[in-house]
């Protein structure tokens, strides 16, 4: 018998490589995972959860007597060598369990655990000798008793979720590898088709177009002139957003650094290493928020920019008018609307996913040179433009896209110049027109 | 018929029979061009594979993404025929059954998208598989392109794409 290939290699046409061994390294990774959560998640099972829960279900309560108190110490080396003593407060108590009367010592929690000595004798102060106190001892170990019941919900989170989520992670994995194993590609993909088939048909509107994005948020605005509003997509805005959330967290450190500054300052200490640090800090602040204004200013001064459209979605080889609409004060060196595709490509490079985006057809429809504002008055233009007959239909996949939009450049006066996008989705074609009147069978298509 | 991985198709995970077996794919009335929406209909022929060797036969029509993104990957129609289902290798001394075993057809209705397309770094490609799963684990996939729609190749921008 011979053994399944461990490495994979590409030779020209020829894949060779083991899809077993694949399978098989996938299953062992999560079944890894699973087990460390299964381990992990009965040490904190067995440390926390259930003596905390035997704490508030098993313990019996009585009515005991404190007749001694002292500090529990306890010496530790920390990596370096240096021995620490930490100290909590203890108490003797005495109660009857059982038959008997029985002492034992208890000692606070890990949150009453100090360093220093005198803050936990302090705390001693608390108790007087001889005062009566409620207890809870374990009926199996009776010189286990506790003062206090309760449930640390923070300790069950920390149970439940780190575990919980190594053991849902790894189960997952390893019922997903399982299923892989000695099934093809295709049969998983079908299987994975039938079984997400309903909740697809669920979430899409055009379940006629697979693969065709759907266009629901391209319609859901009315038009003035025309039938639909596109929404836009400028590339302006998002650098508004990220210039102006980028001045406002490096203005944030800038105004801590000079806080700490003041404060050295007004206690008589001058840090050199702090204000020379201050001072560049500040000054690309400055020169963030200087950016950003510089950003809004453009933002308002060109104005919005509106685009209707006649229909949507769009048919290959059909005509559709467009209202265009752009606001704003500023004068314009050149407009122009253009119809595009552009493909768009998601891929793994190292660790780093990255989307590679290409136009791939671009015709304009209009272009207008020295624009001049009419105040009060926004610039419109009606206008038609074709969809080509041969055009490729929208399509989008997990890492693939080919998208259709328009697009208004604009130059204006003194400004740089600006961008908005309006995406589109087209569907493919009618299929007998497509093949040139084809007399087979296909389905009826939904407008 | 337009094999992508030439005569002998692919094989994955590593060369399973001594002799890479031979798969035929034909395209009713010959064509490799539909409409979206065909009906799409294909024979498939297997030679130089012993049938006794073959315990199950995927037969799929699925498209699949080229180009500089991952690949994506989409199945229409899929089936698996097992030795004892089709009774061929069951009972694979009986030379009738090891025929039916080593050719067969099948039909599917192709949905409306997506439709074939060459881009610049995105492509679609539609295929039929045939893919054969031998006694000693191995398995065997012969791929065959076909086209849906009529879309134009992609040029740079600069030259048209009409």
């Amino acid at each position: 018998m011979r053994l399944p290939t461990f490495f994979s290699k590409k030779r020209g046409q020829r894949r060779t490589g083991s899809a077993a061994w694949g399978s098989f390294g996938e299953g062992f990774f999560y079944a890894g995972l699973l087990a460390a959560g299964l381990f992990i998640g009965g040490l904190m099972l067995a440390g926390v959860a259930v003596p905390e829960w035997r704490i508030n279900n098993h313990f019996v309560e009585v009515e005991g007597r404190l007749v001694g108190k002292g500090l529990a110490r306890r010496t530790s080396t920390d990596l370096f060598g240096v021995r620490r003593q930490s100290w909590r407060p203890a108490v003797l108590l005495e109660y009857r369990a059982g038959d008997g009367s029985v002492r034992a010592w208890h000692a606070g929690g890990r949150g009453e655990t100090t360093t220093d000595r005198s803050l936990a004798l302090g705390q001693l102060d608390r108790w007087r000798l001889g005062q009566p106190v409620r207890c809870w001892y374990d009926p199996d170990q009776i010189e286990t008793v506790v003062l206090k019941r309760g449930y640390n919900w923070w300790l069950w989170l920390l149970t439940l979720l780190l575990p919980g989520a190594l053991v849902a992670f790894g189960a997952a994995g390893l019922v997903r590898a399982a299923r892989a194993w000695g099934r093809s590609e295709e049969r998983q993909a079908a299987e994975a088709e039938r079984f997400f088939r309903p909740l697809v048909q669920a979430a899409t509107a055009d379940v006629d177009y697979p693969t065709v994005p759907p266009c629901d948020d391209l319609v859901n605005s009315p038009g003035t002139i025309q039938r639909f509003r596109l929404p836009t997509e400028s590339p302006e805005a998002w650098s508004l957003v990220g210039s102006g959330l980028f001045a406002l967290l490096w203005n944030a450190v800038v105004v801590v650094l000079a806080v700490a500054a003041g404060l050295d300052l007004a206690g008589g200490r001058t840090d050199w290493w702090l204000f020379g640090l201050l001072a560049p800090f500040a000054l690309i602040g400055l020169v963030a928020v200087g950016q950003f204004l510089r950003r809004l200013l453009l933002a308002t001064a060109v104005g919005p920019s509106h685009l209707e459209i006649s229909d949507h979605p769009l048919r290959p080889g059909q005509t559709y008018d467009v209202h265009l609409s752009q606001g704003g004060s500023v004068g314009f060196r050149r407009l122009e609307l253009v119809f595009e595709l552009e493909e768009q490509a998601t891929y793994c490079q190292g660790t780093d996913v990255r989307t590679e985006k290409q136009v791939v057809w671009r015709e304009s429809i209009r272009r207008w040179d020295r624009v001049e504002p009419v105040p009060g008055t926004p610039f419109e233009a009606d206008l038609q433009f074709s969809v080509p007959p041969r055009a490729m239909h929208s399509f989008r996949s997990a890492h693939n896209g080919v998208g259709w939009r328009l697009v208004l450049r604009g130059v204006p006066e003194r400004w740089p110049a600006f961008l908005r996008v309006f995406p589109l989705v087209i569907v493919p074609a009618d299929a007998a027109v497509a093949v040139g009147g084809s007399t087979l069978p296909r389905r009826e298509v939904v407008s | 018929m337009i094999e992508r991985t030439g005569a002998g198709g692919s094989v994955s995970p590593s060369p399973g029979p001594a002799f890479p077996p031979r798969v035929t794919v034909t395209f009713a009335a010959d064509r490799a061009s539909y409409a979206a929406g065909d009906l799409l209909q294909a024979r498939y022929r297997l030679e130089a594979v012993d049938p006794a060797t073959i315990t199950a036969i995927e037969r799929s029509v699925v498209w699949y993404t080229e180009g500089k993104g991952e690949e994506d990957f989409g199945v229409v129609f899929f089936d698996r025929l097992l030795a004892d289902q089709s009774g061929s290798a069951a009972d694979a001394s009986a030379p009738a059954a090891a025929a039916d075993w080593l050719s067969g057809s099948f039909g599917t209705q192709l949905p409306l998208s997506p439709l074939s397309y060459e881009g610049l770094i995105v492509k679609i490609r539609w295929c039929v598989r045939v893919r054969l799963f031998f006694v000693s684990g191995r398995d065997f996939v012969s791929e065959h392109v076909f086209f849906v729609g009529d879309i134009p190749v992609a040029r740079p921008l600069g030259l048209a794409v009409s």
